[in-house]
């Protein structure tokens, strides 16, 4: 093996890495592509690290190992059943190569506005659990990420899950993907929307995120409170789509125009018209 | 010979390259890499046209491992390559005339010192204002990219006509008018341009190169550096690709270049992908201005189209693939009256070059969109108007050509219509679920086999019975992929009786075979099969011949070749191959034939301008039915299916056909579902993998092929070339079937989702 690559066994061994300044390399699918052509520098892979893996029910959360696959993920059963949003996201991520490889941990490090597990994990209300040599702390997903490749990841931590509070077995989940194309495309817009009914069909709750119109993901909370109260038929999601379009602020770029990701995103609601 | 039906694979012949390609043991020209060979490297220009005032090198020549830094200055010879127009150099010398010109060449002893190099070269320029549109680089006041050039800007006009379009256009009953661009679009081979070179103690120069050209590269690398062409030995393995990417002078000038100043040491040169996105040859975008006029009826009259091939700052093939874009104005289509001009223009973009489908997309895209727009003017059913105007045997083109091979056009298109995917459409679109619309398109099309009038299409073919009584097949031109190594041993062994095992194919090396034209043009089972078929036919006389001898026979023509032997019926005895192979000495068991393709015998008098290549002979013909679903929420478009019926003479090998209408069919979903370059004043914004998208196999419908029975008299057992013909149905095929879904008429590709949104919008309204 590389000088460059260090395989730490424990958080433990993490920790002299870290202080001596190596990067951390997960699945590497992002953090390698970020490095090509440059001069090779060393990096702590995190996968002989036990407790950064596996997936649970803990205090109420499912907690998800930052270091689990996209795969892995998809292959457990609490992800495709509790949490079918981002079950939907896991399954058109990349490729199966780049499933196989990249995990959940470097898709929320990497804080690209069009990872697609961030929109879900919006919509989830997701927090991350951090720790570092002095210990250990619990912040909001929100909160962390503050622009594209920026997040408030602090020297010597490293993110160990993500905790995601299940929604109501009953609850509605919805994700949907536009790329320009169906594989190995990155979003040109995505929408994550875990959404509550009554018995009637009345909406209790609505989160909605959206992904790629943004410097990081969007939720929506005008759009969320326009929700609340009504039913998911075309009247009502015309005007929650109306009010998505004024809470995000897209950009022009080679994948997409700005007036068409607003456009596509106060679309995208409407497919859960009954 | 009834071919086996498409959709149940012939097991009866494998391609002797899929296990080892399939293990990764065939050696392409990327995986020769002789230990100890210096590494070379091109600085690219990086802006689109430019004066280049100083080079500075000395920070390059600084590294650790540069051996040495080359520039226009070094280079000996005309310093000018170009396949029939010498116009593009190897290094720039003053000027840059595209961001991907050649300014210097490195030779390092590892790839790292020469990527430090590279980036250590300064280039200073003074910026010239450049062309980057054809008809406005046509304006008298447009910069020049080549100043003191007699025709300015205007590489070449040509016209191809028949009748009198005009005047007939006045007589028509319902006349349509369109404007069509087609993009330019990248090949996107797997194998990047590469290869090896170096000096040999002869001085003579030995390459192996990714090429579709081994003999032509040659004269191209002599041209350009001043050499002898006949001390250029060029090997050409199985490529990783080519396209018509690899038809012309990539690396090749560069490395021999390089080589020259190598010390007799090999020399190695890999574009990266951006690289080649950069550097490498595009198909020519192209814009089209069409009027088409019928009777009332639907009976096509008159076509009168100008067309404008923007070739970048050099000329490649942009003439000759203007010249067919010209030939194939009028389609498959009998059309009494057709004139067709043609404008190729220099301009300060990527370089065009050939492509699959070559001039041929463009044209064929223009001419069935109008075709679409004259049947919504009458009332009329696509299909019913295309068929009603198919080209018959014996009429003439849009050439004047009367097309004495057979024509298929129409059984083509008789066989996608009778298909489900047509002849359900209506049930199909009515069960589109929510949020969908779904919509069908039909469009047919021809291509021309062969190199044309006046532009030799030539092969030779050498076989040889080994000692040990197997054959040894000298393949002349390059496989790329398409699987003519694999149809020449199956050609062979069908005309010599014995087993496909029996066969080795040695591939392209300008040393060992003798010489044949390119790999392109679909011309090479065809050119090269005839060759060879002669070439066995010689040896199965004179393997009878050696073995009367043995066998005590005095008529030799009563003698049979049965699997691994010479046999007499009369007396049921027989001489084994491998007694034969022992007893001959190596001249006279190497048997070498050559074939010529057949031209037109009485030209028409048009197209004066193209000397080289026109008109064409032999085309294969094909229709293709696209059916696909538009999301009303996103704009995005789902191809479903994409069905291509082709006629190509009789079908030799039902894989192979196959294999060619999926990649055709798969690069043609491409160009119009989502390839993008998104160049602008010159420069490729979408120029890697992340961003320039082809379809994946999860874009990709099955890509069914229907095959149509025909049979080329001239053809090696009735073959006509087919490699390019499956490439042109989708694009009109889905623009119509866009237009059926969501009433969006698309003039220019690829589709634009937000196109089909204000569609879907403005349709509600
Ligand atoms: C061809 C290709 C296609 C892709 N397609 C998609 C796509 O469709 N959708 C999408 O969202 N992404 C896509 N990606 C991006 C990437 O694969 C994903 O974001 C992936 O989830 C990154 O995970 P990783 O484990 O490989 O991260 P790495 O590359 O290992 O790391 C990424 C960053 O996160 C940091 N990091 C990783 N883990 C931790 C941790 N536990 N604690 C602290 N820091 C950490 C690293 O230091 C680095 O800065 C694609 C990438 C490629 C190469």
């Amino acid at each position: 093996m590389s000088r460059n690559a260090r395989c730490p066994g424990s958080l433990d061994e993490l920790w002299p890495l870290l202080e001596e300044g190596v990067t951390i390399m997960a699945g590497g699918t992002d953090l390698l592509v970020r490095r090509r052509g440059q001069v090779p520098a060393p990096v702590a892979c995190l996968e002989r690290i036990e407790s950064l893996r596996g997936v649970r029910v803990h205090e109420g959360f499912i907690s998800l190992g930052a270091c689990e696959t996209h795969a892995s993920l998809l292959r457990h059963a609490l992800v495709r059943e509790r949490l079918p949003v981002l079950a939907g996201a896991l399954q058109v991520l990349g490729s199966p190569l780049i499933r196989n490889m990249g995990t959940i941990g470097g898709n929320i490090v990497s804080a690209s506005p069009a990872g697609d597990t961030l929109a879900p994990l919006y919509a989830l209300d997701a927090q991350l659990e951090l720790v570092s040599k002095w210990g250990a702390r619990r912040v909001p997903l929100a909160g962390f990420i503050h622009g594209p490749g920026r997040t408030g990841l602090k020297p010597g931590e490293v993110l160990a899950a993500v905790l995601v509070p299940p929604p109501e077995p009953s609850a509605l989940q919805h994700f949907e993907k536009v790329g320009r194309r169906k594989a190995l495309a990155i979003a040109v817009v995505s929408l994550a929307a875990v959404i509550l009914t009554d018995g009637e069909g009345v909406v209790l709750d609505a989160r909605l995120a959206l992904g790629s119109v943004g410097p990081t993901v969007a939720r929506c909370p005008k759009a969320e409170a326009l929700l609340a109260g009504r039913r998911l038929d075309r009247e009502a999601l015309l005007a929650v789509g109306e009010a998505m379009r004024s809470e995000i602020a897209p950009i022009d770029d080679l994948r997409a125009s700005a007036a068409y990701r607003r456009e596509v995103a106060g679309n995208l609601l409407l497919r859960l018209a009954s | 010979m009834k071919p086996s039906s498409p959709n149940q694979p012939d097991f009866s012949f494998r391609h002797a390259d899929t296990l080892s390609k399939a293990v990764g043991a065939e050696r392409y020209s990327t995986d020769f890499t002789p230990p100890g060979c210096l590494w070379a490297g091109a600085k690219r220009a990086g802006v689109p046209h430019a004066r280049i005032t100083a080079v500075h090198v000395g920070e390059a020549l600084a590294v650790d491992g540069v051996k040495t830094v080359l520039t226009g200055a070094d280079v000996p010879g005309s310093n000018l390559q170009g396949i029939v127009h010498k116009d593009q150099p190897v290094l720039a010398v003053d000027t840059v005339r595209h961001a991907g010109d050649a300014v210097a060449l490195v030779l390092a002893e590892s790839r790292e010192a020469l990527a430090e190099a590279l980036s250590r070269i300064r280039l200073e320029y003074e910026p010239l204002p450049g062309v980057f549109e054809p008809e406005l680089a046509l304006a008298a006041e447009a910069p020049l990219v080549h100043p003191g050039r007699e025709g300015g800007n205007l590489l070449a006009r040509g016209l191809v006509d028949k009748g009198d379009a005009r005047a007939a256009m006045r007589g028509c009953d319902v006349v349509v008018e369109g404007e069509f661009e087609t993009p330019m679009q990248e090949h996107v081979f797997l194998e990047p341009p590469n290869g090896t070179a170096r000096l040999t103690a002869t001085n003579g120069l030995e390459t192996v190169v990714s090429t579709q050209a081994p003999f032509r590269d040659r004269f191209e690398i002599a041209h350009a550096l001043g050499l002898d062409p006949m001390r250029i030995r060029v090997r050409a393995p199985y490529l990783g690709g080519g396209f018509g990417g690899k038809d012309g002078a990539t690396v090749q000038c560069l490395l021999a270049l390089a080589a020259l100043h190598a010390g007799g040491r090999w020399v190695k040169m890999v574009w990266s992908r951006e690289e080649t996105f950069l550097a490498g040859y595009k198909r020519h975008a192209a814009r089209v201005r069409i009027r088409l006029g019928a009777s009332s009826s639907g009976a096509l009259q008159a076509l009168d189209s100008v067309m404008y091939f923007d070739s970048g700052p050099y000329a490649h093939l942009g003439v000759e693939i203007m010249a067919l874009g010209l030939e194939h104005a009028g389609g498959p289509y009998m059309i009494p009256h057709t004139r067709a001009e043609g404008f190729c223009v220099y301009t300060n973009n990527p370089v065009g070059g050939a492509f699959r489908g070559f001039g041929v997309v463009q044209a064929s895209f223009a001419l069935e969109r109008s075709l679409d727009a004259l049947a919504a003017r009458l009332g009329m059913d696509p299909a019913e108007l295309r068929l009603m105007n198919a080209l018959r045997t014996g009429e003439a083109n849009c050439a004047g050509v009367a097309m004495e091979s057979p024509t298929g056009v129409r059984e083509c298109l008789e066989a996608v219509m009778a298909h489900p995917v047509w002849a359900g459409r209506h049930t199909w679109k009515e069960a589109a679920p929510p949020f969908k619309r779904r919509g069908v398109g039909i469009a047919a099309s021809c291509n021309a086999m062969g190199y044309g009038r006046g532009l030799p299409d030539a092969a030779a073919a050498k076989l040889e019975l080994t000692r040990t009584g197997t054959f040894r097949i000298f393949n002349s031109v390059a496989d790329m992929g398409q699987g003519n190594a694999a149809a020449f041993v199956q050609l062979a062994a069908s005309a010599l009786n014995q087993d496909s095992s029996l066969f080795e194919v040695v591939q392209p090396d300008t040393r060992l075979c003798p010489p044949a034209g390119s790999s392109s043009a679909s011309r090479t089972t065809y050119t090269f099969g005839n060759a060879l078929l002669r070439a066995c036919e010689a040896m199965r006389e004179k393997l009878k011949a050696r073995a009367a001898l043995a066998l005590l026979v005095d008529e030799p023509s009563r003698l049979r070749l049965a699997p691994g032997v010479v046999a007499d019926e009369a007396t049921g005895r027989s001489i084994p191959l491998a007694l034969l192979g022992n007893m001959l000495q190596r001249d006279d068991r190497i048997c070498v034939d050559q074939y010529v393709m057949p031209v037109v015998e009485n030209p028409p008098d048009t197209g004066k301008a193209f000397r080289l290549g026109f008109p064409h002979r032999f085309f294969s013909h094909g229709a293709c039915v696209c059916a696909l679903e538009a999301d009303e929420l996103t704009g995005q478009v789902e191809l479903v299916e994409c069905v291509t019926a082709v006629e190509c003479g009789r079908v030799l090998s039902a894989r192979g056909v196959e294999q060619q209408v999926h990649g055709a069919a798969a690069q043609g979903a491409g160009l119009v579902l989502m390839e993008n370059l998104a160049h602008q004043d010159g420069r490729i914004l979408a120029g890697d993998l992340s961003t320039y998208l082809i379809p994946t196999s999860r874009d990709l419908p099955d890509l069914e092929w229907l095959a149509v029975d025909g049979d080329e008299p001239t053809g090696p057992h009735g073959v006509k070339g087919m490699g390019e013909v499956g490439i042109h149905g989708p694009a009109p095929a889905v623009a119509q079937a866009l237009e059926d879904a969501v009433g969006l008429s698309i003039n220019r590709i690829p589709v634009d989702p937000m196109d089909v949104l204000r569609a879907l919008r403005s349709n509600k309204a």
